[in-house]
């Protein structure tokens, strides 16, 4: 009954906030604590399943939701749950980060006039998210993901009245669709493969499989090899990797509470979540997972180098998101899941803390995005200014933040994967990702300094300056908020919004020391499907059960465990990407201004996103938009005036029949008299004369 | 060789019918103005005591064709569409001028037609009843005869002008022209085997040892061509369904909704039964020739001559010529697989009646509870009750605007009649085309498939007018209380049902009509699944429906 609440109080908050703005609309501002609470208690619910569930598994039905057929042919998808470690880590993230940032969206939304609205989506997708991650199958699973897609569509553009608004859902949705469709299509593919979509019986297979090959019987077919390549289409949609990127930094256009609930803690981790749970679907295929560890490391520099020139604050950790997302995937890659999970953890507690400042600091001044109109905030905010220093430290991977530890854990697998495999491919991974450490370092506290360093300066965003690229972007929000404030100096927040950030903030600093040592992400994960498969007899990691390289097995790098080797390494490029930008942003911005100039058409180009967006039109949106025109064409002059033709002949048809409905009761004996003759004949001629 | 007691103890439910048929005649001319105002409710009792009649005589076991069944499911479904189709036709005696007449001061049984309509109206049904029980040619004949001649009376004397009059002469030459074509072709299967009962004419048309077909000699093959052809008036099927847009048009609307579903269930249980004399899973190529060139043909003619039509009784007409085009191939499919509804045609028809049934019940109800305001021609169009039924397109405009309950009826009506899911007329054409695909008719399907989407020109143009159309000139209004009777109760309970039968009480409905054409083990064990049966066509009452859905709760576990 337990695991069934979880998702079902949001489900049913949301339908309330439905109903009260229907039938009592003046219970509007109720809508907020209603979904506070309601994540709340789901929070609750989850730390007492999680006690339940300890290192084994739960699985428990709800009710059945779709069967039909017997037999053999039969087939099930049940509104059930399998509950492992896994799926706790994830819905402790969802619930906890969700409930703090519902908190936080409770002051942040006040006098919205979708105030109710906004709080029924939020609800809705924890609903979807949480059902996303208990599902005990992939068409259950599928249900969460096109719900949390849903809403993600419905809170981007949930201020519609914004052309810009509009435009970012719907991008959303759309690239969200390709990637669904594969996703759909490996669906597709496991139940013609399996015969199930149950995911346990499915991982089963996949490891009887895995032992086969291992041991040397058995073969891997070619559906074993696609499978993993469909799903993760679908994860590179949902988490926003090469190619299927582009949604996510326009995504910002939602409320920002949003922008840190869905489009930084929870939703954009499904596709990480996937490849976790279904990792052995993924081991089957000898290049699936060196496949999603490039796409992840080269996401992770891509949009790093983008962030390191964006001047947007938002866009900032957008695509310090799309990056993060791919040190996920480069963790999940290398097998080491566990990496992923636990940076997955803290980046939920970073990144919305991040996001949530950002958005005090929108707020306070009216909507204003610009960071280089920015300067010297710390003595107008200065609990925001210190919380969401402590967020950027932890984004940095300062040592000893939780960044810092869950990041190393990945790139030291890597390393420690491409010792063991000897493979230049992982080597080159573990560099690029190395190279994106110091870059996050430098980005991170370059907009940090900017905004809060410095000399004092700052331009109120105003709805009036709408044209421009930035500024106005959030105007309406922040002025339908604080009227009274939009043309005065910006302030602090009030402790109902700073309270939740705290915690945030006092989890990305300790979230990674406490869970580091007590290694409890490493137990949720080895207990969990998740868990990497080594055969014994043909174990490439030397006899580690969990394919992890900590405990007994050490892989060296230039004669230095691999692990300390990393921590070390990215220690020291942490500290110097912050000690640089605090030299370039802080003391002497001449230098920046001057670099600037210097290479003003490389940074031109990288804001531009390196022109991803026009080579995407030119290569994806044009053509189809042609191909439209010309069904178009087509279908108006061909299949129109076929059909047209089509539609007249019952017409002219019945026309030319009429005259024998003449009303006359002779032609009609006649007719019906000469029917039967002809008939007759008919059947004389079939019998063969 | 049964004797005449043990046909008669069959007969229950027909000898209950001409019992209630016989009052309702005497109620129909009492000298009290009371008792001849229950006479509807006398033949409704009636067909309701028959149904518990038929229920409880149960499964003949020793059907000469093996076709108990289907005698039991064609007893009960005419029974419940009579009980439908009396609501929509009960209040169109009391309205005519002349009862009105006879009403006045003293009582003028001279004038009163109020007996005689319900008298007829039981006969005619207990026709269809005979003529499902039927075990011989002539019996079959007579019954058919029965199903007949009550109708020529009951549209001459509802309406009195000048049209409905042709309509029933019109009606009554041709009927009487096909009863010869029919009876000429029993006379020739009576010549060809020497038998007029059932069982022995069964018995005596070989099979060929190679194709596992029926091998009938060319007297009897000839025979059973002029039964099904001259069966084809009854179901207004090509090329006997000249008559049906002016009979259809003549008669009171009420009384054409009768004509469009009573004798179209009689022609399918004897088309079934003449048929089968063959064997209706091994048809010999010649029958299912005939049996294809006609169901293509009445489709098609019945579908393009619909859809020029913009009188709405012509549409309804030529609709009903149409879907006996769609039966007609379902009656060439054969039975298919043993405990599998989908695949066997003839189930598939039975199943089809009643979702025909109630689609055009309902259409029919609905606007038999319109009048028109105007007349496009100028010329009289009110019949004797002072309506003006006949309806063009633009009438309907709007309906829903200012009636929902008619325009939601005529939605559900049309919207069953395309065979929309989650109707039962997608239910009905599903098992159909089911059974025509099994049977390997895969030119037909096309055709048939084709026909429906020409089919929903004319329909959805209905369903769409009465939501979004604007009329021209004033559309129809509707009839106030007392001249309308209950044909809006009538109308509503064809709605529901068309909506329910494609729901899981259809399940049961499919069930019954499958289970029709199995043989009987034991007639004991029979008896309770045929009280089920019953409970599940009935819709009017909400425990029915409840019972029915767990019947089909029950049936939705597939058999293995």
């Amino acid at each position: 009954m337990t695991p069934t609440l979880i998702p079902w109080i949001p489900a049913l908050a949301a339908a309330t906030i439905g109903l009260i703005s229907l039938f009592r609309s003046e219970w509007n501002r109720f809508a907020g604590a209603l979904c506070a609470g309601a994540i709340g208690l789901s929070f609750v619910l989850t730390l007492w399943l999680s006690s339940s569930v300890g290192s084994g598994v739960v699985e428990s039905g709800f009710y059945d939701w779709i069967s039909f057929g017997s037999g053999d042919n039969a087939f099930h998808a049940g509104f059930s749950w399998f509950i492992d470690p896994l799926t706790v880590v994830m819905l402790l993230v969802i619930t906890g980060i969700g409930g703090l940032i519902a908190v936080y969206a409770h002051g942040y939304m006040k006098g919205d006039p979708g105030y109710w609205r906004f709080f029924a989506y939020v609800a809705l997708f924890i609903f979807a998210m949480t059902t996303l991650v208990m599902a005990d199958n992939l068409l259950l699973l599928f249900l969460g993901w096109e719900g949390v897609g849903l809403c993600s569509y419905l809170l981007i553009g949930y201020y519609y009245e914004k052309p810009k608004a509009v435009a970012a859902a719907k991008k959303a949705f759309i690239v969200n669709r390709v990637g669904d469709f594969g996703f759909l299509l490996g669906i597709f593919l496991c139940y013609q493969h399996y015969g199930t979509l149950q995911i346990s019986t499915m991982l089963e297979g996949a490891r009887e499989t895995l032992a086969a090959v291992a041991h040397g019987h058995g073969a891997v077919t070619a559906t074993d090899v696609w499978i993993p390549f469909l799903l993760m289409v679908g994860a590179f949609g949902k988490s926003a990797q090469l190619p299927l990127y582009m949604w996510l930094p326009d995504a910002m256009a939602g409320p920002t509470p949003v922008s840190a609930l869905v489009h930084a803690a929870t939703m954009v981790t499904a596709g990480v979540y996937l490849i976790a749970r279904c990792l052995p679907l993924f081991e089957l295929s000898p290049y699936a997972l060196p496949t999603v560890a490039t796409v992840g490391a080269v996401t992770a520099l891509f949009a790093a180098t983008i962030a390191l020139v964006s001047n947007d604050l938002k866009g900032v950790f957008a695509y310090s998101t799309v990056s993060q997302l791919g040190y996920m995937f480069l963790g999940v890659g290398c097998l080491s899941t566990d990496g992923a999970v636990f940076h997955l953890v803290t980046h939920a507690f970073f990144k919305a803390l991040l996001f949530l400042t950002a958005g005090s600091v929108m707020h306070a001044l009216a909507g204003q995005l610009n960071i280089q109109t920015m300067g010297g905030l710390r003595h107008k905010m200065p609990v925001t200014c210190w919380l969401m220093f402590a967020g950027c430290l932890a984004l940095a991977g300062v040592p000893l933040t939780a960044g810092f530890f869950s990041k190393d854990l990945i790139l030291g697998d890597a390393l420690a994967y491409a010792v063991d495999h000897g493979s230049v491919l992982f080597f080159a991974l573990t560099f690029l990702g190395v190279v994106t450490a110091f870059l996050t370092a430098f980005y991170t506290f370059r907009l940090w300094f900017t905004v809060f360093m410095g000399e004092e300066k700052f331009e109120m965003g105003d709805e009036h300056h709408a044209a421009d690229d930035h500024a106005g972007d959030h105007a309406d929000e922040a002025d339908a908020a604080h009227d009274d404030h939009a043309h005065d100096a910006p302030h602090e927040m009030p402790w109902s919004m700073n309270g939740p950030l705290v915690v945030l903030a006092a989890g990305a600093l300790l979230a990674g020391l406490v869970l580091h040592f007590t290694g409890g992400i490493e137990h949720a994960v080895q207990h969990s499907t998740a868990a990497v498969f080594v055969d014994a007899a043909h174990s490439q990691h030397a006899g580690d059960p969990a394919g992890d390289h900590g405990g007994e097995h050490h892989a060296y790098f230039l004669g230095v465990d691999a692990h300390v080797f990393m921590q070390v390494l990215s220690s020291i490029l942490a500290v110097a990407g912050v000690v640089l930008a605090a030299f370039v942003f802080w003391m002497k911005r001449e230098i920046a201004d001057k670099a600037a100039a210097r290479f003003d058409k490389l940074i031109r180009f990288a804001r531009h996103e390196y022109c991803i967006n026009e080579i995407c039109d030119a290569a994806v949106v044009l053509p189809l938009r042609r191909l439209g025109a010309l069904f178009y064409a087509v279908d108006r002059l061909i299949i129109n005036s076929v059909m047209d033709l089509m539609g007249g002949l019952p017409r002219w048809l019945g026309m030319g029949v009429r005259p024998a409905q003449n009303g006359r009761i002779q032609s009609y004996g006649l007719t019906m008299v000469l029917g039967v003759a002809l008939l007759a004949v008919l059947v004389l001629v079939a019998t063969g004369g | 060789m049964p004797t005449i007691a043990d046909k008669l103890a069959g007969l229950w439910p027909e000898i209950v019918m001409l019992l209630g048929a016989v009052a309702c005649l005497a109620a129909g001319l009492s000298a009290s103005a009371r008792t001849r105002r229950l006479t509807p409710w006398i033949a409704g009792g009636t067909m309701a005591l028959a149904w518990i009649f038929a229920l409880w005589t149960g499964i003949d076991a020793d059907h000469p064709l093996g076709l108990g069944g289907v005698v039991t499911y064609v007893k009960c479904l005419v029974l419940v569409l009579g009980l439908v189709l009396l609501l929509v036709c009960a209040g169109v005696p009391e309205g005519l001028k002349q009862t009105a007449a006879a009403e006045g001061a003293r009582f003028d049984p001279g004038l009163s037609v109020r007996g005689e309509f319900y008298f007829f109206f039981l006969l005619s049904i207990t026709g269809v009843m005979l003529t499902a029980g039927a075990t011989d040619l002539v019996w079959l004949f007579l019954a058919l005869e029965l199903t007949s001649l009550p109708t020529y009376v009951m549209i001459a004397m509802t309406r009195d002008r000048t049209v409905a009059h042709e309509s029933a002469v019109k009606y009554f030459f041709l009927g009487a022209l096909s009863a010869a074509m029919f009876l000429y072709g029993f006379a020739l299967i009576y010549g060809a085997t020497g038998f007029t009962e059932f069982g022995p004419i069964r018995d005596a048309v070989a099979v060929s040892s190679e194709t596992g077909l029926s091998d009938p000699s060319p007297l009897m093959l000839m025979g059973i061509v002029l039964s099904v052809l001259g069966l084809c008036f009854k179901v207004a099927a090509v090329p006997m369904h000249v008559y049906t847009a002016d009979v259809y048009q003549g008669a009171a609307t009420p009384v054409t909704a009768f004509l469009a579903v009573v004798p179209k269930v009689a022609g399918f249980a004897a088309l079934i039964m003449v048929l089968h004399l063959l064997g209706l899973d091994r048809l010999p190529e010649p029958v299912l020739y005939l049996l294809g060139a006609i169901g293509v043909l009445t489709m098609t003619v019945g579908n393009v001559l619909a859809f020029v039509q913009t009188n709405l009784k012509r549409v309804m007409a030529y609709s009903s010529v149409a879907n006996s085009g769609y039966m007609m191939l379902g009656l060439m499919a054969g039975l298919g697989v043993p405990g599998n509804a989908l695949g066997n045609g003839p189930a598939a028809v039975l199943f089809f009646l009643l979702a025909y049934g109630f689609g055009s019940i309902g259409a029919f109800a609905v606007i038999a509870a319109l009048a028109a305001q105007r007349s496009p021609d100028g010329a009289d169009h009110t019949d004797a009750t002072g309506v003006a039924d006949d309806l063009e397109y633009d009438d309907l405009a709007g309906l829903w605007w200012r009636s929902p309950v008619l325009g939601g009826v005529m939605l559900v009506s049309m919207l069953t009649l395309v065979g929309m899911p989650p109707l039962s007329g997608f239910m009905g054409k599903f098992f159909l085309i089911g059974g025509v695909l099994n049977a390997g008719f895969y030119g037909l399907v096309i055709v048939l498939v084709i026909n429906s989407a020409i089919s929903a020109g004319y329909y959805l143009r209905i369903a769409m007018l009465t939501f979004f159309g604007e009329s021209s000139s004033a559309p129809a209004v509707i009839l106030p209380e007392g001249r309308r009777g209950p044909r809006v109760v009538g109308a509503v309970i064809a709605g529901i049902a068309g909506l329910l039968i494609g729901g899981l009480p259809g399940n049961s409905v499919v069930r019954n009509a499958r289970e029709a054409f199995e043989p009987v083990p034991a007639p004991a064990s029979a008896e309770p699944e045929t009280v089920q049966a019953a409970a599940d066509e009935s819709t009017a009452s909400a425990p029915a429906v409840a019972r029915s859905q767990a019947a089909g709760l029950a049936d939705a576990v597939p058999t293995p």
